[in-house]
């Protein structure tokens, strides 16, 4: 790791001073109009005089400190986060920083400036508390620091050691003498160090871990300044309303744009079609066809409700293709369940002898769970903006991977990658849908078909709804036998769903190892809806397979559920899983009688652990339920323990966690796509319920007991989105005895005698 | 065909079809982006804004009902993100992604204007906005403690 770490100093701190100390980069070198548009609030050029230390960061004569980031922020704090880290070494003040989002132009001009730090995949999208892009912010802050006090040392002559930086400010501490960052940036910019420093050991730290900074860009969000990607206006922009093939995979056979064309505003009918397959030398994040473009038409107008309308009443007929053959839900959950009488098509994992295992048993538990389609339904539907010209493309964008969208607009388009200029904006949410990019590539699509104008796409609430990239849907089949203490001697899984439903999931989480004999099997089914990431992608099914599974084990061995987990994950080599349990147990009241009609639950899972101990996170839910006889359930409390390892900033877990948990609990409550002759039905939020003020739970509690300190900060958005759905779900076992094996809840009748 | 309807308290001439949604009319005729486009069918609120003085989803009501009322948008709650709302959002850490909080501070700011000290039960009655980050507990958090602090502004004046 020392050689790396050495590298990355020379390379981020050292580089671009050694091509003279650069002032004042123009880093967006974009056309007039970029100029005029301004985005976003980060899309701007430095202030005049800055100096540029790395690419990373800039200090201008006003003392703003430019902090560029390769993440976009969808909410989750990777802004707040990255200004956290160069807090803790520069000197500054809070208020001093500015974060902005990198270019990803200048990343591929400039030989991959900032993607060569982790790769293309995690620069890009994910996580802000990666060990990276933590060094790497901490050692550019470092270094910067280190060059404003030899600059101010120069100036003085004096020793650079006796100089202090604290508020943006230098002082030298014998003669009380001071000079601001902004006075010697020009200076301190050229300065040449023998040894990089070396940032502080994390025991040394005063602001990670210390202080809870809100979210940089609230001040942005309460007075509505912030430009999300719908918010892009450009001089001499049009309009484009979409409507793609109602069944995935399916054709665009005719349409009439002449019934539309006379109508108010109407400028173009442009159909939408994927290009001939063409070799492409671009070197994408995730491979192009994940971005495959839909077949549909848009038509295109001087203002959004004029295309809209235009849109509604524009005839057009498809061929369904092979979609069409799956009628309905029911037809496609018979299909998943039916498979998992048969042995799988392949072995995800298996350890011991199976038969042998089930032989020592003397109790047997087994039992089929499902769970359906579903979607992310951010706030902000689908959307983008493209300028496209014969040899360059502008495009602005709610991504949560703008060097993907990049790619993607270069690929869409045929101009040169270095000719493409992405600018990111403020995201209305991500959960996933955002990263692949089938959006982007669809703005292109039709900005390329109305060239030299500004072509802002929006799709509706139905058509983003149904246009999705769903979590799979996924079947489950799981047999235990319980040995005489009631612990699990066998297990024997079977997994079904279409393509992209995480087969290895299961495998991966922290149960299958602690089995002595287990086999896990997977099989795919040739469903035909687009799949991808949704909080977690697989980690969620698997958890309320494995957890309500679990549930039921221990009602077979007579065990308390959450004293039965800490038997089962007693045995597993990482300390967290039962730091948690014991956290949730003794914070949220568990044990205490309670009344008739209620209960709780426990679960416990880890997200990105990828079968390894010490990865990943970790965290174990316990709700409280209410359930009228009638069967109206409440969610009274929830408790939540977490392992991260190690954590920067409190309150930004916090808000995770409690955002994740009510994620999640929409998606058990609430959420599942229906599917009828290959279409899908639900289109708006009045039958695609999502969770509001009255229902989400008044207390949800977030404990950190569970922390291992195991040298790790691992991401916490999706982890907790996993557990709530099962621990609600055995809760309302305990409180009505009635064992839920699908999702959404609200499909189940709850009522109870 | 030009239309004059009041914004923020300032005239501002629209020249739009009758049957646009305030929304769009707001978005795209206006410029004024702080609204937000979530479901078009007046489930979500981020199209809140307020008719005199009252919560109202913007994308369901035509400019043709505009008339004389006054509107008020998220760029109008207050000249310089004073509304105590929008200082807690900031102080509590409130949004996440941020879309749909401009309905949100509206929902939560004509509550109070009509229910001062609000219970748990008034919060979820009135502010029926869909937020998929899930920040519901800490716009209640805010909600109370401006009803707080208004309490205690009223026992000193």
């Amino acid at each position: 790791m020392n050689a790396v770490i050495n590298l990355d100093r020379r390379q981020f701190v050292c580089s671009t001073l050694a091509a003279g100390g650069v002032l004042v980069l123009g880093l967006h070198d974009g056309s007039a109009i970029a100029g005029e548009a301004q985005a976003t609030i980060w899309d701007k050029n430095d202030p005049v005089g800055s100096a540029e230390f790395t690419p990373w960061l800039s200090i201008a004569p006003d003392d703003t400190v430019v902090v560029r980031v390769t993440t976009p922020d969808i909410g989750n704090g990777v802004m707040t986060q990255a200004a956290a880290f160069v807090m803790e070494e520069l000197g500054t003040s809070w208020d001093k920083i500015r974060p902005e989002y990198a270019s990803t132009n200048r990343d591929y001009r400039e030989g991959r400036v900032y993607s060569q730090v982790a790769g293309n995949i995690s620069y890009f999208s994910g996580r802000s508390t990666g060990p990276d892009r933590m060094k790497t912010y901490l050692q550019v802050a470092a270094s910067a620091r280190e060059r404003l006090k030899a600059a101010a040392a120069e100036h003085w002559g004096v020793k650079a050691g006796d100089i202090d930086a604290q508020n943006s400010v230098l002082t030298h501490k014998p003669t009380g003498r001071s000079l601001r960052f902004g006075e010697v940036v020009a200076r301190a910019a050229k300065v040449t160090l023998k040894v990089e420093p070396t940032p502080k050991d994390r025991s040394q730290w005063t602001f990670l871990g210390k202080k809870s900074p809100a979210k940089i860009q609230i001040p942005e969000i309460v007075n509505g300044a912030a430009i999300f990607g719908i918010d892009v206006r450009l001089p001499n922009m049009v309009y484009a309303a979409l409507r793609q093939s109602p069944v995935h995979g399916g054709k665009l056979i005719s349409y009439d744009a002449d019934a539309v064309k006379g109508m108010p505003g109407v400028l173009a009918v442009v159909a939408v079609r994927p290009q001939e397959n063409k070799p492409s030398d671009l070197k994408p994040p995730f491979p192009f066809g994940l971005s495959a473009l839909r077949e549909g038409v848009a038509v295109i107008a001087e203002h959004y409700w004029q295309s809209r309308t235009a849109l509604d009443a524009l005839p057009a007929k498809w061929n369904d293709g092979p979609g069409g053959q799956w009628k309905s839900t029911a037809q496609m959950n018979d299909a998943m369940i039916e498979l998992l009488d048969r042995p799988g098509e392949k072995v995800e994992k298996s350890a011991g002898d199976i038969d042998a295992g089930f032989r020592a048993a003397n109790k047997f538990v087994e039992a089929t769970y499902h769970t359906p389609y579903c979607e992310q339904a951010p706030l902000e539907p689908l959307n983008g903006t493209a300028l496209v010209t014969k040899d360059r493309v502008e495009l602005w964008h709610p991504s949560q991977h703008s060097l993907m969208a990049h790619m993607v607009a270069a690929d869409e388009s045929g101009v040169a990658p270095e000719n493409v200029y992405f600018h990111q904006t403020y995201v209305g949410g991500g959960f996933g849908r955002r990263i692949f990019s089938d959006d982007a590539r669809t703005v292109v699509a039709i900005a390329k078909q109305f060239p030299g104008r500004p072509v802002h796409v929006i799709w509706s609430r139905e058509e983003a709804t149904r246009q999705g990239l769903y979590r799979s849907i996924m079947a489950g089949r799981f047999k235990a036998g319980l040995g005489a203490d009631g612990l699990p001697t066998a297990l024997l899984a079977r997994v079904s769903g279409g393509p992209g439903f995480s087969m290895s999931g299961l495998a991966d989480t922290a149960f299958p190892p602690v089995v002595p004999n287990m086999q896990i099997e997977s099989q795919v089914l040739p469903f035909h809806l687009k799949t991808g990431p949704y909080r977690g992608p697989g980690f969620n099914s698997n958890a309320f397979f494995v957890d309500t599974f679990l549930d039921e084990c221990a009602l077979a061995a007579g065990i308390d559920p959450l004293e039965y987990r800490l038997k089962i994950y007693g045995k597993w080599a990482d300390i967290g899983w039962v730091k948690c349990l014991k956290e949730v147990r003794d914070k949220s009241g568990w044990g205490q009688p309670l009344p008739k009609g209620q209960g709780r639950g426990v679960a416990i899972a880890n997200w990105a652990m990828r079968g390894i101990a010490n990865a990943g996170t970790t965290v174990a839910t316990v709700a409280k339920v209410e359930v009228s006889k009638a069967g109206k359930l409440k969610i009274l409390q929830v408790d939540v323990a977490f392992d991260t390892g190690r954590i920067v900033n409190e309150d930004a877990i916090r808000v995770e966690l409690q955002g994740g948990t009510i994620f999640g609990l929409n998606m058990s409550l609430n959420e599942g796509l229906n599917i009828k002759d290959g279409q899908v039905v639900e289109g708006n939020f009045d039958v695609y319920p999502i969770i509001r003020m009255a229902d989400a739970p008044r207390v949800i509690n977030v404990h950190y007991g569970g922390l291992s300190d195991f040298p790790r900060y691992t991401e916490i958005g999706e982890p907790p989105a996993g557990t709530i759905g099962p621990a609600v779900c055995n809760a309302i076992f305990q409180a009505t005895g009635k064992r839920l094996r699908s999702t959404p809840i609200r499909l189940h009748d709850l009522s109870w005698a | 065909m030009a239309t004059s309807i009041d914004v923020n308290g300032k005239t501002l001439e629209v020249d739009a079809d009758p049957a646009t949604p305030l929304l769009w009319v707001l978005r795209d005729h206006l410029g004024m982006t702080g609204t937000k486009f979530g479901c078009g069918i007046a489930q979500c609120g981020a199209c809140t804004v307020h008719i005199d003085g009252k919560p109202t989803r913007s994308c369901q009501f035509p400019l043709s009902a505009v008339g004389s009322h006054k509107i008020t948008t998220i760029e109008g709650l207050s000249p310089d993100s004073s509304h105590p709302l929008q200082k807690l959002w900031i102080e509590l850490n409130v949004p996440q992604c941020g879309y749909c909080q401009a309905g949100m501070l509206l929902a939560a700011a004509a509550l109070l204007q009509q229910i001062p000290q609000p219970t748990d039960d008034d919060i979820d009655q009135y502010v029926s906005n869909i937020c998929r980050c899930g920040t519901y507990p800490r716009v209640r958090a805010a909600i109370h403690k401006a009803a707080e602090a208004h309490l205690s502004r009223s026992a000193t004046a």
